[in-house]
């Protein structure tokens, strides 16, 4: 068996639920909708052979941007969701497109929070922007109509590709 | 995401994670960390089996950390893996909870 082979083998259900397949999740607006985040993560880089590292980068940055949206960008308990597809433009380069219906957010001219507070303490959060920006390998943002639409992009030469 | 404490030499608690500190897994341990940090003043927290860490995660630690040093006591992470060090050193939460790799010198620091 290749090395695409095996790793497609490991693919988990998700890649046979309507509606959820393994390149598109679409999440609900509360934080434990974003529970199966890592599942999904987990069955992108077994199908693609993602390694360890970038997997941890491609659940760090999608967990804050969601987390992000839920918490700031939506009323609470609110039914609208946050889409996440996957894409393979090219060989090597993992594109997640995230779209959401909150108001205008730019995570890339958004100030980072300081990280120790007023009374002169550590801040309790704040963080994940810096880490978003750290770990994401390209970010695009635009506009849509309804909300946000945001393009994080990974380089991984060793992503697998079928054989002839 | 589990959480188990134990009592070491010198007052230490030693607070042993294990899992993924996502979004669940913070959840998971986020009310028990404050309780330990309401009750122990000096305390290590061992990071050997977290596999992951997200800024809520973060937000688990620097809560009891807050708490501890409010009170005139000490916390330090140790043995995070080198993708959770990457994410202590990226959010600069190393700058506020000291982070070691070496079980001897992590307790050294809480005496």
């Amino acid at each position: 068996m290749t090395q695409l082979g095996a790793c497609m083998a490991m693919e988990t259900e998700y890649g046979r639920v309507p509606g959820q397949g393994i390149d598109r999740i679409v999440l609900r607006g509360a934080l434990s909708e974003t529970f199966p985040l890592s599942e999904w993560v987990q069955s992108l880089a077994a199908r693609y052979c993602i390694d360890d590292q970038l997997q941890f980068a491609i659940h760090l940055c999608l967990e804050e941007v969601v987390s992000n949206i839920i918490r700031h960008g939506y009323a609470p308990d609110t039914a609208e969701p946050v889409t996440i597809e996957f894409s393979r433009p090219l060989e090597g380069q993992l594109v997640f497109t995230i779209e959401d219906f909150a108001p205008p957010f730019n995570p890339l001219l958004a100030p980072e929070m300081p990280l120790i507070d007023t009374a002169g303490e550590p801040a309790i959060g704040g963080r994940g922007i810096r880490l978003l920006r750290a770990f994401a390998h390209t970010l695009e943002h635009e506009r849509t109509a309804a909300g946000n639409r945001l393009r994080i992009g990974f380089t991984d030469s060793r992503t697998q590709v079928p054989e002839p | 995401m589990e959480i188990a404490t134990e009592e070491m030499p010198g007052g230490i608690t030693r607070v042993i994670l294990a899992g993924s500190m996502d979004i669940a897994g913070a959840a998971a341990v986020d009310l028990k960390m404050n309780v330990i940090a309401g009750a122990h003043k000096t305390v290590l927290v061992d990071l050997r089996q977290v596999s992951f860490i997200g800024s809520m995660g973060l937000s688990a630690l620097v809560a009891p950390a807050r708490a501890i040093m409010r009170r005139g006591g000490k916390m330090v992470l140790f043995g995070p893996n080198e993708m959770v060090a990457h994410v202590l050193k990226t959010s600069a939460i190393d700058t506020v909870i000291p982070v070691y790799n070496d079980l001897e010198t992590a307790v050294a620091a809480l005496q």
